[in-house]
């Protein structure tokens, strides 16, 4: 079995960078201090870099340009620049072509990014806070195909023939023919990153939302985020759209199908505005 | 010279150095015409089937919807000389994820609005590649009118 080798190579991914981590942590913590976060990140070259970048892009249409990494807290406030921080950090695990799913260089940060945009829509749509982690685990949730990516490519015939029986989505096909599928390869990447475990959750489950606890609000908004991302075929490559659409967690928010299609619009207009980040693969 | 056709967006061309293409087909649609004799085609990639959902977005970006994107397509190859009577049609897309209870199937409904609209126009689909859980790409050639696919967990197909 495959098993061992895939969770093998879980290990051999670089680690979560431990400047991120700590800036993370000073940015949930409302006692921080803006010179604390600004010592740890401006270490990292790259980081910083692209948080300039993101700052300065269209986005933001912030009036003047930001030079350091003090003015942009300053004007985008904590929430943001946690969001600007973790997109610049775990964008390099997005760089390569996936040649197992068959998405093309790009395509599977364009997917995670997507999902992002729809995660907030949601929520903002449907619970009155957003849940802390929700970018984090929303621009993760696919982590798991990075990995996978190696060990699906053997198997893609039998996972398709098995798919098109039509008893299995994409991600039960995975599981019975390589004794594990995405979201658990990508739970445990986000475990051996020391993550926190409603992040941990949130990607395991991102297609089996019905396995949540029912104070986890993080979940079913990612899972339903993911969905739309797909149904727009957004970063999506040889398993296209072969995964479960779940009615009852739509009507766990009181969502229907025309609510689908203005979140759709929604998204559009935050897209266009999101190429800079896009453009950091 | 490959022309690029984001989502909610049109291109048409008369310039046989010109291949259209568009990516990204889920659940939103392709449509692509072809004057074989005026040698003028055009793509459209729309997102939504109706424009009541939203009429002012629709007046800003008319192209993201079925209704009102369709109209636009047709009159730009007009202009490039093309005649409705010679169009040849083909249409890809309209996919969705797997969903007994239809909820979360846009592609469908992007679908059967086109079919309205053409059912009303007098307009024949000459091809199409529609629906399942596939993604697709679409490449339309000026110089020829062909219209390749390529559909995930299938490959590469002319339709």
């Amino acid at each position: 079995m495959d098993i061992e080798a895939i969770i093998k190579s879980i290990k051999k991914l670089p680690p979560f960078p431990d400047v991120a981590t700590k800036a993370l942590k000073i940015l949930d913590d409302p006692d921080a201090s803006a010179d604390q976060l600004i010592s740890i990140i401006q270490y990292d070259q790259a980081i910083t870099a692209n948080v300039l970048k993101l700052c300065n892009s269209a986005y933001y249409g912030l009036r003047r340009k930001v030079r350091s990494l003090r003015e942009g807290l300053v004007l985008l406030g904590n929430a943001e620049l946690k969001n600007i921080i973790l997109a610049s950090t775990v964008v390099k695990f997005f760089h390569k072509e996936n040649k197992g799913y068959d998405l093309a260089r790009g395509e599977l940060w364009r997917h995670a990014v997507a999902t992002g945009i729809i995660s907030k829509i949601i929520s903002d749509r449907v619970t009155e806070s957003e849940p802390p982690s929700l970018f984090t685990a929303a621009l993760l949730h696919d982590i798991g195909k990075v990995v996978l990516g190696s060990f699906v490519d053997r198997y893609f015939e039998q996972i398709i023939a098995l798919v098109k029986e039509g008893k299995h989505s994409f991600l039960e096909a995975e599981r019975e023919l390589l004794g594990i599928d995405h979201a658990e390869v990508g739970a445990k990447v986000a475990e051996s990153w020391n993550f926190p475990e409603d992040i941990v959750q949130a990607i395991r489950l991102h297609h089996r939302p019905e396995g949540a606890s029912d104070d986890d609000p993080l979940t079913p908004i990612i899972y339903l985020a993911n969905i739309v991302t797909l149904s727009m075929g957004i970063g999506v490559g040889r398993d296209g759209l072969s995964y479960r659409g779940k009615e009852e967690i739509m009507k766990r928010y009181g969502l229907k199908a025309k609510d689908l299609q203005e979140i759709v619009i929604d998204f559009y207009d935050e897209y266009n505005k999101v190429q800079n980040i896009l453009g950091l693969v | 010279m490959k022309i690029n056709i984001g989502i909610a967006d049109v291109k048409v061309s008369d310039d046989p150095g010109v291949t259209l293409v568009t990516h990204s087909l889920g659940s939103c649609i392709g449509l692509a015409v072809y004057d074989p004799v005026a040698k003028v085609g055009g793509l459209l990639h729309y997102m939504l089937p109706e424009s009541d959902l939203d009429p002012k977005k629709a007046k800003n970006r008319p192209l993201m919807f079925a209704d009102t994107g369709i109209p636009i397509l047709f009159k730009s190859c007009y202009k490039l000389g093309a005649v409705k009577g010679r169009m040849i049609v083909k249409v890809a897309g309209g996919s969705q994820v797997m969903d007994a209870s239809g909820v979360f199937n846009i592609g469908k409904r992007n679908y059967a609005a086109l079919r309205k609209i053409f059912w009303r126009n007098k307009v024949i689909i000459d091809a199409e590649d529609i629906g399942g859980t596939s993604n697709r790409t679409m490449w339309l050639s000026i110089a020829t009118g062909e219209l390749s696919l390529k559909v995930s967990g299938q490959g590469y197909k002319v339709l």
